[in-house]
């Protein structure tokens, strides 16, 4: 039997390689590695089904909702308009946000997706959904997309982890029914490594006393099946991989010269730390930033979020390009949801999901284009409503993903996205 | 915005749970549990559903596995060695239920319900308008809720009094949730277990809440107000803010209409009255006339108004008839025992998440208002229950078995490794509740699960465990420690790691493991900064793994 915590091979769970981890917790019987994870458990090979498209994700994740009239879709001269103008951009009849401009300068790349129609309004719900394509209320350990992507597009070769929240607080929705290899790292908001990240011994003794607690774990893991315990040993396993690819995340050098490209803020060393990670071979990577919950003051919120959002995105489209690596990676904008056209008594907007917008670009997607829109004032959809399953779909088909791929928690099926959800081939090149 | 589902659908929940209510009043185990000690009745209906679901019945946990959970849940530290030794030599038969009784007995055992409760409260890292409610400044508030636990209280006297705000140290709750939106969302969650947050999406038994109702709900928090003052605001020694919580004399909730006024080009706002969970509109006298709110300078609270909305909010919740009340915390201490509640999460209750045992559930509600909210005495009743005390071993991987079918496997807090650790590495029982985790401990184990009770392997927990001084630190030789005076002993190796195992794992070594540790120990004996280091690797194993990480 091919285990990861066998006693009495040298140095094992401690020099594997990604390939023989997964091997390990596919054959590891008795709920050593992976207790019954019904997606493991399920499929045939990890190495069969996960066909390596070569393709990369980072999700801007603008967290507490962002509103789609400030910024994508104006109503100029409208009474839901608010105070802030439209610029024109490189693509003809596509006009955004004034405080937009250097996105503007990208609009060729971009797909602008404005009929979006999402029924989870409250953030906690609303990032759920977001992030898995399924309500919470279902209570069901529904696998978040950042885990989705790591398990289809990750190389098995690697000890970069697949899957890399930058900021947690969008939320960790989690591996769920995909087991808990695919949680995600999370990192500051800057994109650095934890703390302690350095190993604080020698490999021998690393060594050693990692052998001796493989040994433990195997043998409190014989009779005790539990998911937090594999969890456990699961996150012990990965956490030494990640000491050894930890000089990946070292940025510090070249993001001195480009952190005037992309505004000298957390949020846009995130974005260019994301870069490096995607060229470095880690397929999806999440990157929060915080305050859009503008119920109160939205115009002022929106603006300086607007600031930091605007060359950060832009240098990375433009980083991407020129690395020859945008052509395989989606760059997805989005949030919970929108804000409303109304604005409330604060001069705020509050939560929205009748008719809002997400952006795409690049790993394929058809730039310069807007999908589907709102009517005159933004309450409703005009035209090719966007449902959670859609936008979903798109993405998973963007990325080679089978948008209705079926993992078994127990003996019980569950889709990547729901039935019925196709994905938007007007967008896909 | 969502819209709630059509009218037949209430009326359909409504007679589901009419007769829901029926079955459980007309049920067996009400009338027994008159006849019987609840923790028999508890281990009937428990077996009955196993039965009822063709599921094996688990063994007993072992005497070690008892020992450890029961200390963990009831005093929220781990057992010292000598502890440990005593309670597996004693060959009285009634000894789990004497522990019991002592632990209950401890005075650590408020502390841990302070720090239990106080986190089901505020959660780890809530806002609070000058920063979050740290590990610090909720100090006060866990040394009132401690004495609250310590007198036991009874439950409907405690919450009674966090949302009068009066005592010193009870009003932290109320002044973290400082807007009334929040103090609704939270109050309905924690003391009602329901999500009226959702009130825009979700179907009731009772009604079918609107938006309206959820801001009439608002109208008995508006005028709540809270403010800081300087002052020592916890157990240590530092400064910082006091919280003082007050209520104005007028105000109302506003709701806001989906409609534009034309001349402010803002959404229209009216006022709504303030309106109870069951429907009813409050009663109450005007204001007096042309009142006018004084104006408050900072840190100062408005005078004491004639007429308190949130008192009545408190009768309301807490009369006899309340639909909402009893069965939120029957099931909420169920919960912290068992793991998972009758009504999973145990804060949302509704008319979809049905519970899986409420025959049981209903019984305890019963029980527990009969004795006049006695949570002391409901927990005694539930630990000594034979399904508390199932075997940690089996083929289920749940963490928390739907059924109850094996014990749950929880992760501990960081306030209870903090505590464990000491008393692991011999260091005794003052050291380990004077020991506060430290920031490292807080960040990188301080939220180990995903805020549904599902663990969450973080590799910045591993870093740290690998990395941080904070467990390194504690494994290594020092000061007097275990460690220390292993390395130091003249005993035999095979002697030491007994007492390793005792000590931190509480429980008897296998002689497989004791060979392997022997082994590990001894090598290098002559090279005492060898044999150190050999030490602090054989305890680092031991407390990185996942029998000590877990309660279970």
């Amino acid at each position: 039997m091919n285990t990861n915590f066998k006693p009495g091979t040298c140095n094992s769970g401690q020099h594997l390689t990604r390939r023989s981890l997964i091997k390990g917790m596919l054959t590891t019987a008795g709920g050593l590695a992976v207790a019954n994870w019904g997606a493991l458990t399920h499929s045939q090979t990890i190495a069969a089904e996960a066909k390596r498209s070569g393709k990369r994700c980072i999700m801007l994740y603008m967290e507490g909702g962002a509103s789609q009239i400030d910024t994508f879709d104006m109503k100029l001269g409208r009474p839901t308009a608010g105070p802030f103008r439209s610029i024109k951009t490189s693509a003809s009849g596509i006009d955004v946000c004034e405080y937009l401009p250097k996105i503007a300068k990208h609009a060729d790349k971009l797909a602008i997706i404005r009929s979006m129609r999402t029924k989870s309004v409250d953030h906690g719900i609303g990032g759920y959904h977001m992030h898995t394509c399924y309500p919470s209320s279902e209570k069901f350990p529904h696998a978040e997309i950042g885990a989705m992507i790591a398990k289809y597009c990750e190389n098995p070769e690697s000890d970069l982890p697949s899957f890399i929240k930058i900021g947690g607080g969008s939320g960790v929705y989690g591996a769920g029914y995909l087991g808990p290899q695919y949680e995600p790292l999370v990192l500051a908001d800057d994109g650095k490594l934890p703390g302690f990240a350095n190993p604080s011994v020698s490999p021998e003794i690393q060594g050693r006393r990692g052998e001796l607690l493989s040994f433990m774990e195997h043998r409190f893991a014989e009779n005790r099946s539990g998911e937090p315990f594999a969890a456990h040993r699961s996150a012990e396993l990965r956490t030494i991989r990640l000491m050894r690819a930890r000089k990946a995340f070292d940025v510090a050098d070249e993001w001195n010269k480009a952190r005037d490209r992309y505004g000298n803020t957390q949020f846009g060393r995130g974005c260019f730390t994301a870069v490096k990670l995607v060229e470095a071979g880690v397929p999806f990577i999440e990157i929060g930033q915080g305050g859009w919950d503008s119920h109160n003051d939205n115009f002022p919120v929106h603006k300086a979020n607007l600031s930091v959002l605007d060359p950060a995105w832009a240098s990375m489209l433009q980083d991407l390009q020129d690395r020859g690596l945008l052509q395989d990676t989606l760059v997805v904008w989005t949030s919970e949801f929108g804000r409303t056209p109304a604005i409330n008594g604060q001069g705020g907007r509050d939560h929205f999901g009748r008719a809002w917008t997400v952006v795409l670009a690049g790993g394929g997607i058809k730039g310069g284009q807007h999908y589907g829109a709102s009517n005159q004032d933004g309450f409703e959809v005009e035209d090719k409503p966007v449902d959670e399953g859609a936008y979903f779909a798109t993405i998973y088909k963007t990325m080679g993903v089978d948008h209705r791929a079926v993992h078994y928690l127990g003996a019980r099926p569950i889709w990547a996205t729901p039935k019925g959800s196709e994905p938007i081939s007007e967008l896909i090149g | 915005m969502i819209k709630s589902a059509g009218k037949q659908s209430v009326l359909v929940n409504r007679v589901v749970i009419g007769l829901l209510v029926a079955a459980a009043c007309l049920g067996p185990g009400l009338v027994r549990a008159q006849e019987s000690r609840l923790r028999d009745t508890i281990d009937r209906e428990i077996k009955a559903a196993w039965e009822k679901g063709k599921l094996a019945s688990p063994a007993r946990s072992t005497d070690a596995v008892f020992l450890r959970r029961v200390y963990l849940d009831l005093v929220g530290m781990i057992p010292s060695y000598e502890e440990t030794t005593a309670f597996l030599a004693d060959s009285d038969s009634q000894k789990r239920e004497k522990l019991v009784d002592k632990l209950l007995a401890d005075p650590r055992y408020a502390r841990q319900q302070a720090q239990v409760w106080d986190l089901a409260m505020l959660g780890r890292k809530n806002k609070l308008v000058d920063g979050t409610v740290g590990y610090r400044n909720r100090g006060r508030f866990r040394v009132w809720l401690a004495k609250q636990f310590e007198a036991n209280e009874p439950w409907d006297r405690i919450a009674a009094k966090i949302l009068q705000a009066e005592e010193d140290g009870s009003q932290l709750y109320l002044a973290a949730y400082r807007d009334s939106d929040e103090m609704v969302n939270a109050v309905s969650r924690f003391f009602l277990a329901t999500q009226i947050q959702c009130a825009k999406c979700h179907n009731h038994p009772y009604e079918s809440w609107t938006q309206k109702d959820y801001h009439g709900l608002s109208g008995f928090f508006v005028r709540t107000i809270a403010v800081d003052v300087p002052g020592k605001p916890e157990i240590t020694n530092q400064t910082g803010n006091q919280y003082l919580v007050g209520e104005k004399t007028i105000g109302e909730a506003l709701f806001s209409l989906e409609e534009i006024d034309p001349k402010t080009k803002k959404k229209m706002t009216v006022p709504i009255k303030p309106k109870f969970l069951t429907g009813d509109e409050l009663t109450e006298p005007d204001p007096p006339q042309d009142y006018v709110e004084p104006k408050l300078k900072a840190g100062e609270l408005p005078p004491k108004p004639a007429f308190s909305r949130r008192e009545k909010f408190i009768e309301w919740m807490l009369a006899k008839d309340n639909p909402f009340f009893a069965k939120a915390v029957a099931n909420r201490v169920w919960a912290q025992f068992l793991g998972r509640g009758f009504v999973h999460p145990v804060d949302d209750f509704n008319s979809s998440n049905t519970p899986s045992h409420p025959e049981l559930l209903k019984a305890i509600e019963t029980e527990l208002v009969a004795h006049q909210f006695d949570v002391k005495w409901l927990v005694r009743e539930i630990v000594n229950s034979e399904i508390y005390q199932a075997a940690d071993v089996g083929a289920v991987t749940d963490a928390l078995p739907q059924f109850y079918e094996r014990a749950r496997i929880r992760p501990l807090t960081v306030e209870e490794l903090t505590a464990s650790l000491q008393i692991a590495m011999g260091l005794g029982v003052e050291p380990a509740l004077k020991a506060e985790p430290s920031k490292d401990m807080l960040q990188y184990l301080g939220e180990p699960t995903d805020g549904q009770s599902r663990f969450q392997g973080s590799l910045s927990e591993h870093l740290f465990l690998h990395n941080g001084e904070g467990f390194r630190g504690m494994c290594r030789p020092n000061k007097g420690n275990l460690p220390e005076k292993l390395v130091q002993g003249t005993e035999d190796w095979n002697e030491k790691v007994e007492r390793m195992f005792l000590s931190v794992l509480s429980r008897p070594v296998t002689s497989e493991e004791r060979e392997r540790f022997v082994e590990y120990l001894s090598t290098d004996s002559k090279d005492a900064k060898q044999t150190a280091q050999r030490m602090e690797d054989a305890m680092w194993v031991l407390v990185s793994g996942s029998e000590f990480r877990f309660n279970r």
